[in-house]
This record gives C-alpha cells, sequence and structure tokens, in this order.
C-alpha cells in the first residue's frame, strides 16, 4: 500500500500534459483505432477518410509491407502472398485450421510445429502473431499521424470468448508493433463503455452484438461508473450471413431463380438485406419474373435465427439471476443490428428500444478508446472501473480423467483459488498437473492448456500429501498456475501460454454440450470413481502380498489372484456397478489377510519395533 | 487470517449471516475501485501484482459474502468447524427422509415443458424450507451450538444442491 501513496502524494498529481493513448479494435474482417479528440473520443480515419481498415496485409515484391484497402485489392492477384482474416488464424494449430475448413490459399511453412503454423510469403515465414503485428503498426502509424505524438499505450478488445491462448497471442503481437498494452478488454464491455460513460446511467446493460459470422450477448451492471460483467454468452456460429443464406435459399424457390447460380442469388439475398434496412419494401427480378419483399415477410423468414438469438439473451440473463424488467438499457453492436428485423425483436424481447446512437461497426473501438483515456490517467481514478469474469471454466484432471473444476465461468477475474490434492500412491514423489478448461466433467471433453510436473514431494504413504494448487487469472484473462507441497515447500509453476487454443466454435460446443451431457456425465464419473476404488485396492493388495506372503492361508494366495483378475477385467470392459460389486468381493477375499497383518504389525511394534519402521513397509 | 482480517471486516461489516447487500456491494465497489489493476495499468510490475493480489482477494471475499450458502460455510470456518468433514451419521435420520422425498418429486416431473410448473413449485417449496433452516442455523450459531450448526450447514447445502438441479432441469427443458 505504501508503494501506491508514494505515486500519487496528497492526492492528484498536478495535471500533466495530455498523454496519448488509444484503443484498437482488432477485428476479423475490419480494424479500427479510436482516441480523444477535444472532449469525445472519436474513431480516427486514414488519409481518405475511411474509419474501417480491411484486416487484409499483402507483402509486396519491392518489400513493402502493404495494409488494408490496397492490400485488399491484391488478395485474388497475388492470393499468397496477401494474408486475410489472420485474427480466425491467432492460437491455433494448423490442423485444427485445416479442420475448421476456412479456405486457406497459402502454403505452410513446414519447418514450424503443428502447433505454430505461419504462412511462407516473399517476405519469409509470418505467423498470425507477426500479420496481426503489421495490422496494429499500420494502426498506431495512423494514430501517431492524427494525434502528433507518439503512443504511450494502447487498450485493445478481443471476443469475449477469446481464450489464454489468443489473448496472449493478441498481447505479442501489440508488443510486437511496439505498443504497450494497458489492457485487453473483450468487445461486448467495450461497447457498453461507449455508451456507458455518455450517459451517467445506472443499471443493467444488456450488450448484443451480432456480426457477420458470431453472436455475443453480455450482460453487464452499472453502479457510479463501476462495470461489473455478470454473465456472457452466444453462439459462434450465428450471424449475418446466416441471414443472407435464409433469404437466399428462400429466393431459390422463387419463379425465374433457376435463371440464376447459387453465388448470385446470394449476392442478391445481401443486397436486399441492406435495401430492407433502409426501405420499408424493395422490388426485384428473378430472370424475367418481378417480385417484390417486405420487411415483414423477411423478419417471417428470419423468425427461427430471431428466436434463437432471443433464447441465447434468456439463458444469459438466467446466468446473471436477472428478469427481462429488470434491464435498463440494450446496447446494439456489429453490423448486423442495422436490420429492423433484429431492433425489433430486441425491442419486443426486453420491452424498450436499443440504444443505437453510435454507429454499431464503431461502437467497440469507441469505448475501447474511452477505456485507454481512463488507464494512461488522464482522468481522476474514481471515475470509472471495469470488473469482467472468466468466460469458461477452469479445472485440473484428477484420479480417472476427471475435471476438478477451480474457477467456474463467470467468475469475476482477477480471481486467485486454491485447490488441495493428494498423492495416489505410496512414496509418490512427483505430481504431474493437467490444467484444463471447459465445462464437462471429462478430460476428453475438455481442452488442455497447460501440462507441468511438481516434483520433490517427499515420500509418503498415498494421501499423506497435500499439494496446493493455485490458480491466477489476471485481469486481461491469463492464466497462471502453481502447485506447492505444503509441507516441504516444493513448488511448480507455470504461466499458461499453449502454443495453441480454442476454435471460438468449439468452446460454444463445450458450453452447450455440458448442459445436453450433464447425466452422461454423472454416469461417466461414478464409473471412473469406481476404477480409481478398483485399482487402488489391486495395489495395495500387490504392495501387502510382496511384504506378508508368508502370512497368506493355504489357498488363500489363489482366491485373491482370482478375485483380483476378475477385478482387472472389468476395469476395462465393465460398468461401474460390476466394479463396485467386485471391489467389495476382493475386499471381502482379502480381509482375513489384511486383519492377520494388522496383528503381525501391532505385534511386532508391541516388541519394539518402531511405528516409523512398520509404517515405511 | 487474523480475526481482525476476516472477510466481513474487509468489507466494514459486522460477523453475522444476516448482511446488509447493498452496503457489501457498495463498499466491496469502493474497494476494488482503489485497487483494481486497471489503476496501475501504466504503472511497474510490482504495483500491478500488488494490484492483482488485492483485487483477487476482494473478489474472492466478495464472492463469499454474497452467496448464502459460501457466508454460511465461512462463518463455520471463522468458529474453528471443519466443514469438509461430514458423514451421514451426522444428520437425522427425518432430514434423509425428507432429501430422499424432496428427489423423488424431481424425479417425478414429467418431461418436457410440462415439468417446467411442478418445477417451479419444488423451487418454491424448497425455498422455504432453506429460509427455515437459515432462522434455525443463525440461531445455532448465536448459541454456539457447533453440532447442530454444523448439521443444519449440512441440510442447507443439500438444499441449496437440490435447488440447482432443479434449475439445470428447467434450462435443459427450456434449450438453453
Amino acid at each position: 500500500m505504501a508503494l501506491l501513496q508514494i505515486q500519487e502524494p496528497g492526492g492528484k498529481p498536478a495535471r500533466q500534459m495530455h498523454r496519448l493513448a488509444v484503443g484498437i479494435d482488432l477485428g476479423t474482417t475490419n480494424s479500427l483505432v479510436s482516441a480523444r479528440c477535444g472532449l469525445k473520443v472519436e474513431s480516427l480515419p486514414d488519409a481518405q477518410g475511411e474509419h474501417l481498415l480491411p484486416s487484409v496485409v499483402h507483402y509486396a515484391t519491392d518489400g513493402e509491407i502493404v495494409v488494408g484497402t490496397a492490400a485488399k485489392a491484391r488478395a485474388l492477384i497475388d492470393a499468397p502472398n496477401t494474408i486475410v482474416s489472420a485474427k480466425r488464424m491467432l492460437g491455433k494449430s494448423l490442423s485444427e485450421l485445416r479442420a475448421i475448413g476456412h479456405y486457406l490459399p497459402y502454403e505452410f511453412d513446414s519447418t514450424r510445429a503443428d502447433t505454430a503454423p505461419a504462412v511462407m510469403t516473399r517476405a519469409g515465414s509470418k505467423d498470425p502473431v507477426a500479420v496481426s503485428a503489421d495490422i496494429l503498426s499500420a494502426l498506431k502509424a495512423r494514430a501517431e499521424d492524427a494525434l502528433k505524438g507518439q503512443l504511450e499505450g494502447a487498450v485493445i478488445t478481443v471476443p469475449a470468448y477469446f481464450n489464454d491462448a489468443q489473448r496472449q497471442q493478441t498481447k505479442d503481437a501489440a508488443e510486437a508493433a511496439g505498443l504497450k498494452v494497458l489492457r485487453l478488454l473483450n468487445e461486448p464491455t467495450a461497447a457498453a463503455v461507449a455508451y456507458g460513460l455518455d450517459s451517467a446511467d445506472q443499471g443493467n446493460i444488456v450488450v448484443f452484438d451480432l456480426g457477420g459470422g458470431t453472436f455475443d450477448v453480455s450482460i453487464l451492471s452499472l453502479t457510479r461508473g463501476v462495470f461489473e460483467v455478470l454473465a456472457t454468452g452466444g453462439d459462434t456460429n450465428l450471424g449475418g450471413d446466416d441471414f443472407d443464406r435464409l433469404l437466399a435459399a428462400w429466393l431459390a424457390k422463387q419463379p425465374g431463380a433457376d435463371k440464376h447460380s447459387e453465388g448470385e442469388l446470394l449476392q442478391l439475398a445481401n443486397s436486399l438485406k441492406h435495401q430492407l434496412s433502409t426501405d420499408a419494401t424493395v422490388e426485384f427480378a428473378l430472370g424475367s419474373n418481378p417480385h417484390s419483399l417486405s420487411r415483414e415477410q423477411f423478419a417471417t423468414l428470419a423468425k427461427e435465427l430471431l428466436s434463437r438469438a432471443m433464447l441465447l439473451c434468456r439463458r444469459s440473463l438466467r446466468d446473471a439471476k436477472l428478469g427481462l424488467d429488470e434491464i435498463d438499457n440494450v446496447v446494439l453492436v456489429g453490423g448486423s443490428t442495422r436490420m429492423p428485423a433484429v431492433r425489433e425483436a430486441v425491442a419486443e424481447l426486453f420491452g424498450r428500444e436499443p440504444l443505437t446512437s453510435i454507429d454499431p461497426d464503431r461502437v467497440v473501438a469507441v469505448g475501447a478508446g474511452i477505456q485507454a483515456d481512463v488507464l494512461i490517467g488522464n482522468k481522476s481514478d474514481s471515475d470509472f472501473l471495469l470488473l469482467d469474469v472468466t468466460p469458461l471454466s477452469l479445472g485440473i484432471e484428477t484420479m480417472g480423467e476427471l475435471v476438478e473444476k477451480i474457477i467456474p465461468r463467470n467468475t469475476t477475474i482477477p480471481v486467485s483459488r486454491a485447490q488441495e490434492f493428494t498423492t495416489f500412491k505410496d512414496g509418490q514423489t512427483a505430481m504431474a498437473l493437467h490444467v484444463m478448461q471447459g465445462e464437462r466433467e471429462a478430460v476428453a471433453d475438455c481442452r488442455s492448456l497447460a501440462r507441468f510436473t511438481l516434483r520433490g514431494i517427499p515420500p509418503m504413504v498415498a494421501g499423506a500429501a497435500k499439494i496446493r494448487v493455485t490458480f491466477q487469472v489476471d485481469a486481461d484473462g491469463i492464466l497462471s498456475v502453481s502447485a506447492e507441497e505444503t509441507l516441504t515447500g516444493a513448488k511448480a509453476e507455470i504461466q499458461v501460454k499453449p502454443s495453441y487454443g480454442l476454435e471460438a466454435a468449439t468452446i460454444e460446443d463445450m458450453l452447450q454440450s455440458s448442459q445436453a451431457n450433464a447425466r452422461a456425465d454423472m454416469e461417466l464419473r461414478s464409473l471412473q470413481e469406481a476404477k480409481v476404488d478398483a485399482v487402488q485396492l489391486i495395489d495395495a493388495i500387490a504392495a501387502a502380498v510382496g511384504v506378508d506372503a508368508h502370512l497368506l492361508e493355504e489357498g488363500e494366495g489363489q482366491r485373491i489372484d482370482e478375485a483380483v483378475a476378475a477385478l482387472a477385467e472389468a476395469l476395462e470392459s465393465g460398468t461401474s456397478a460390476q466394479l463396485v460389486q467386485l471391489t467389495e468381493t476382493l475386499n471381502r477375499i482379502s480381509g482375513d489377510f489384511a486383519a492377520r497383518r494388522m496383528d503381525a504389525h501391532i505385534g511386532r511394534a508391541l516388541q519394539g519395533e518402531s511405528i516409523d519402521r512398520v509404517e515405511s513397509e | 487470517m487474523h480475526p481482525a482480517e476476516d472477510f466481513f471486516s474487509l468489507f466494514s461489516l459486522p460477523r453475522s449471516f444476516a448482511v446488509d447487500k447493498p452496503a457489501l456491494t457498495a463498499n466491496f465497489r469502493a474497494l476494488q475501485a482503489a485497487s483494481h489493476p486497471d489503476k496501475v495499468a501504466a504503472g511497474d510490475e510490482a504495483a500491478k501484482l500488488a494490484a492483482v493480489q488485492r483485487s483477487s482477494l476482494l473478489n474472492d471475499a466478495f464472492a463469499t459474502l454474497k452467496s448464502p450458502l459460501a457466508r454460511a460455510g465461512y462463518l463455520l470456518r471463522l468458529a474453528g468447524i471443519d466443514v469438509e468433514a461430514v458423514s451421514q451419521s451426522d444428520l437425522d435420520p427425518a432430514v434423509l427422509f425428507e432429501q430422499m422425498q424432496l428427489r423423488e418429486s424431481v424425479a417425478e416431473a414429467p418431461a418436457g415443458e410440462d415439468g417446467l410448473a411442478p418445477l417451479a413449485a419444488l423451487k418454491q417449496e424448497i425455498g422455504a424450507r432453506i429460509e427455515v433452516r437459515e432462522a434455525a442455523f443463525v440461531a445455532a450459531l448465536e448459541a454456539e451450538e457447533f453440532s447442530a450448526t454444523k448439521r443444519v450447514f449440512h441440510e442447507l447445502q443439500f438444499l441449496y444442491k437440490l435447488f440447482q438441479e432443479i434449475e439445470a432441469s428447467e434450462e435443459q427443458r427450456l434449450g438453453y
């Protein structure tokens, strides 16, 4: 605490020169940079007056790095040297990228590990971090030109569902571009910030973000400048493109559609959708057949997509433990929220008109700019605070390939949680720790984030060592894990910085299937627990027979062996009920032997042998 | 933890099961506003680390006091009672029977959306039982009857867990 006081003796420092900090919306398709200009935070245009910078990088023959509209124009002519949608590649392995099936017209660097893919360009091998850094450098140069000075820091937005790897790589890209990252900010949160400070509102806010391909909903509460994220949810496979496809499918059934290719119908669908955002009805022709389409018709077609989005809103409200009537404001983000059908559905669900005064394409960048201005210290401390949450549960693998959750999803960050574990076998001196992310109970259904080993545990009987595992998630959502044996202080730790991360769609699947599979998980858990018990008993008996075989009565050893064999067989293919039964049988059969051992050891102890020696056997 | 530094005193609240929620929230936010890492975002690593630790502690303390069950467990820990160690024999047979009956009622709710109304009624029923138990918990704690306090705590644990299971079942029926 003393340190903090030294920073600001007797209150605020004298008003210094305005420090330059920007907000950056590093998007999949387009990126923006914003900063305080006078009283307002606004996105900054380039020399041609364009605010949106296409997130495309072209590596030209003369060695120049071209970013933006000019690069986009080269995407078709020189695809192998022009990288689009680098954001989709952040934090992923090459095999994951191929599995997702995005069109990848690139030659990947074969000398790189699968987990660290890079594209071979004429400018050399470029990984998504390097490409993102080039985009960030272009935005930095734009901002420094416009603001006429050096930037001291930046707030960069990321999707709420970005995992550790994706967040870490975003930070790495910023560092490579020479930007000091003040904070990674979740995109929906940034949007709420953009509106929050303009009005001195207090209450609960829903951020409804419908982009081209993804949908995010966040529930926030605002009280006197403190934003608290209560819950986040969404669907990474729901966006404006789905409305295009739906409309194209309808068009294909209309008279005259056979005169048009699928691609043409999709293009027409997209343009009709845009026109319906300004006009109540549009006229068009298919072949020589005249047609018209009204907003109402379109809304009817889109009903299913809209109800899916509304369902996800209700689910997040439930996570936030709020009712529909407790929502005070709804913020719209993303170009797809320009559709009147979307606005109406939102207004109907929440019983109020959504906020639309800030351009839905720029609102995230504006919010990031506001936050950057606060964090760099241009605003007094008490003004504004943002408390964010973890989007997915974090845990550790335990015996039986189960995941023990240590930090549940929607926990406010930063957070530090510790849990105690123990050894499984006698004399165990090391423990492998496997850090997992996801909602399901089985290791196979969650995402592996990192593995590390704690060594130097003193040999003790199973269950005697106390291993304290601590998870720490910082304000950027980045995790570090440490493990300590509390008796001896043996320690190991790791910052979770995996070389690749989760496909966003996978996260959503994991969330959904966790609910659908709760029952299967319970059955699996009981099976796994039964297996753990069985293995422990088999090990204990093997150890006991090894030491005290002379205490076995005639035929007893064989009976025990048979029961062990039956149990071992059930371990391979048995149900939990069979395992429990066979474990009980083995316990019963070996019970007399165990009792004789106990008597013999007590007898020896009474004869003067030290308890330690008895136990060490 | 030093008794003077427990979560209640952290938020300037009396150590009791009944908490003034608006005061808890207001004090939490005021303390976070002073200690959050964002306040030293432009500062050095040592200051950031200290802020992360302090801010994590505040989040943990707030989450503990906000949830009635976590708060009850915390009060028991402060009283030096090990809440982890529970055996069936700690529970009254009448309570075990009550638990069994409640579980059966949950299992008997019709599938699909038809089950929503009976589940809502059950939630209300369980809510009422939770209220009774919480009052009993407060009384036992004040009387320093620790074994009774612990027993009621375990009954509460069961009721809250069942409540959560009903909510999960509702969510499944709603297609969430």
